[in-house]
């Protein structure tokens, strides 16, 4: 289960027609950008390109967690997106990205982000938590999924 | 990646084919319908013909979803407008201007995020006589590249029989060299690459590339081939770009003389360069060559924008007793078949430009790329960050390494504390075995075939617990 402060319905995509990692990035700054009062999407996009640059963060199976330390957070931010169709995400196994989450995290990161960065990974490891991921038709359902464990 | 560049034209296309061949997906935008057909048939990409610098003309070339943009048209004004509508209406991460005039780098503001957006501008023209300026410096040398702000060379030289390491083995090097350090990154014999080992024997004819620090190449060089005479009178062919360039950067340290076929360019060129011989001719007369004492000459370049003509030339004046000559030649076939035969260095100003280009494309923090032997082979100069956990490259020993084969690191390049990023770089450290690698290190690596590069970035990629 999630905080509300780290992931809710208004911070997810369901279903979005994207082509690129690039545009993909974009949405997810746009969504973590939302109504935040000091966080702008160009910024939050660039931190994230920036940090795929030093290696994708393509887990594999068409999951990826593009992250990045930015100033203007004081706790972690998450935002998710589930694109119509696979983005060609440079992942390591090659697969198209459909499923993507977001973190922002603020500039001293800490075993904290460590654990919940480990714990999507696991959490996406699971083959049956993609595949609801996958069926789930609106942000409130892909949000339930999330919070299932 | 995707990648939108503009223009087709010399520089356009070649790096078209140089980065096709990888896993990108390439959109080229002319005007020209012809050059876009010629490109298309050759490769696989797709084009559109338009104004580059239109926002619908970018919109149709996938500008929404690009990565990168490579604006290389003729104009600099296009690849100016281009790069700012890039950046206002599809946020394309990074953008690259080829600006030939240095009215615009002169004022480097007018580059930022404010005024054109241009993350990076280059001017091939100036690659290729910098490049062709390190030729005439190192009179021994094939190459001479620069990594880690000029800290560290890469240089390429054809070892000859009485050279004091050729016939012994690549490790005797510290023995004749005890007070310097320098790595022999590869070895090309009759065209083959071969991994170097300790006791690999170097063979007269072989083409060593070697990475020193930038001070100690020379005593290097001087253990492969005995010390050449250094250059002193130059003869240009060719009052192009490059030449005019050439002449105008080499004529307060060598007697320089310029030959151009067009009696107004020359005439203009003798007014701006005041201290070479400007002569109106052709380079391929061989009176004219006879008479500009041609023998005398260390070093002849034929650099006009005529492979052919170029290659007629420099072959007439090795005949002619020039010292070394040099062609410039567009057409890749035309340089394979040259190289190491009569013309002592062929050189394709694409290949020598198409790095500055590659340092953007390469995964990771990369901060510079030279395309070696046409293409084949690469070094590169990674940023490495992270820690032991993260990543697989930091806090590990050079042997620990699990590299492929075929890929040596050669040199590695730290700064002077981890505390004060952006001071300029300081230590330079040769690799061997036993050299721990520290983060935010430059590590340079060459790697013998460029099959390898994706497996390497791969390598020096930092984990995903990388924040």
């Amino acid at each position: 289960m999630f905080s509300p402060d780290l992931i809710n319905e208004a911070r997810i995509g369901c279903g979005l027609e994207i082509a690129s990692k690039k545009r993909l990035l974009e949405m997810l700054a746009d969504l973590l950008a939302g109504d935040h009062p000091r966080l702008h999407t160009e910024s939050i996009f660039e931190r994230l390109l920036e940090r795929e640059r030093l290696g994708s963060t393509g887990l594999g199976h068409g999951i990826a967690l593009p992250h990045a330390r930015i100033r203007e957070v004081t706790q972690v931010q998450g935002a998710f997106v589930k694109t119509a169709s696979g983005v060609d995400y440079d992942a390591a196994d090659g697969e198209p990205v459909d499923l993507a989450f977001a973190l922002l995290v603020p500039e001293a990161a800490n075993e904290e982000h460590l654990r919940l960065l480990a714990h999507l990974a696991s959490l996406f490891s699971d083959p049956s938590i993609r595949a609801q991921l996958r069926e789930a038709d609106s942000p409130a359902a892909l949000l339930r999924v999330l919070n299932s464990r | 990646m995707k990648i939108i560049i503009l223009g087709a034209g010399q520089v356009g296309s070649s790096v078209a084919e140089s980065l096709v061949s990888e896993s990108n997906e390439i959109n080229v935008v002319d005007t020209d319908v012809g050059l876009l057909r010629q490109l298309q048939d050759r490769l696989d990409l797709r084009t559109v013909v338009g104004n580059a610098a239109l926002p619908s003309v970018l919109r149709q070339a996938g500008a929404e979803d690009a990565d990168l943009l490579i604006a290389v048209t003729q104009s600099d004004q296009t690849n100016l407008c281009a790069c700012r509508t890039a950046e206002t209406l599809f946020k394309i991460p990074t953008k690259i201007a080829r600006l030939r005039s240095s009215d615009y780098t002169q004022h480097p503001e007018l580059l930022d995020n404010k005024n054109f957006c241009v993350d990076f501008s280059i001017c091939p023209e100036q690659i290729v006589t910098d490049y062709l300026l390190k030729l005439i410096e190192y009179p021994e040398a094939l190459q001479v590249l620069k990594f880690a702000e000029g800290l560290v060379s890469l240089v390429a030289a054809r070892t000859v029989p009485g050279g004091p390491l050729v016939g012994k083995p690549v490790s005797d090097l510290r023995q004749h060299l005890p007070q310097i350090d320098a790595r022999i990154a590869a070895i090309y014999r009759r065209d083959q690459p071969i991994v170097p080992e300790g006791d690999t024997l170097i063979e007269a004819g072989d083409e060593v590339f070697y990475l020193a620090a930038t001070r100690d190449i020379r005593r290097v060089m001087s253990e492969l081939r005995h010390r050449d005479q250094p250059t002193r009178r130059i003869l240009i062919a060719g009052g192009g770009n490059i030449g005019s360039r050439l002449a105008g950067a080499a004529q307060d340290r060598y007697q320089v003389k310029l030959i151009e076929l067009d009696e107004l360019r020359a005439k203009g060129l003798g007014a701006t360069l005041d201290r070479t011989l400007v002569l109106h001719g052709d380079a391929t007369d061989e009176k004219l060559l006879a008479a500009e004492n041609i023998d005398e000459m260390d070093f002849f370049l034929a650099l006009t924008n005529d492979d052919e003509n170029n290659i007629m030339a420099a072959l007439l004046a090795k005949s002619l007793g020039a010292r070394r000559v040099l062609a410039l030649i567009n057409r890749r076939a035309y340089a394979d078949l040259l190289q190491a035969d009569r013309i002592d260095i062929a050189i394709s100003p694409a290949q020598i430009s198409i790095g500055s280009l590659l340092a953007h494309v390469r995964r990771g923090d990369v901060a510079a790329v030279h395309s070696l032997r046409r293409g084949a082979a690469e070094a590169l100069e990674f940023v490495v960050h992270g820690d032991r956990s993260t990543s697989k490259v930091v806090g590990r020993r050079i042997c620990e390494l699990d590299l492929p084969r075929g890929a040596t690191i050669g040199a590695v390049v730290r700064g002077p504390s981890p505390d004060t990023p952006g001071a300029p770089l300081g230590q330079v450290l040769i690799a061997h075995g036993d050299t721990l690698i520290e983060p935010e290190d430059h590590v340079i690596i060459f790697i013998a075939h460029k099959e390898l590069v994706p497996k390497v970035e791969r390598y020096f990629q930092v984990g995903l617990a990388f924040f």
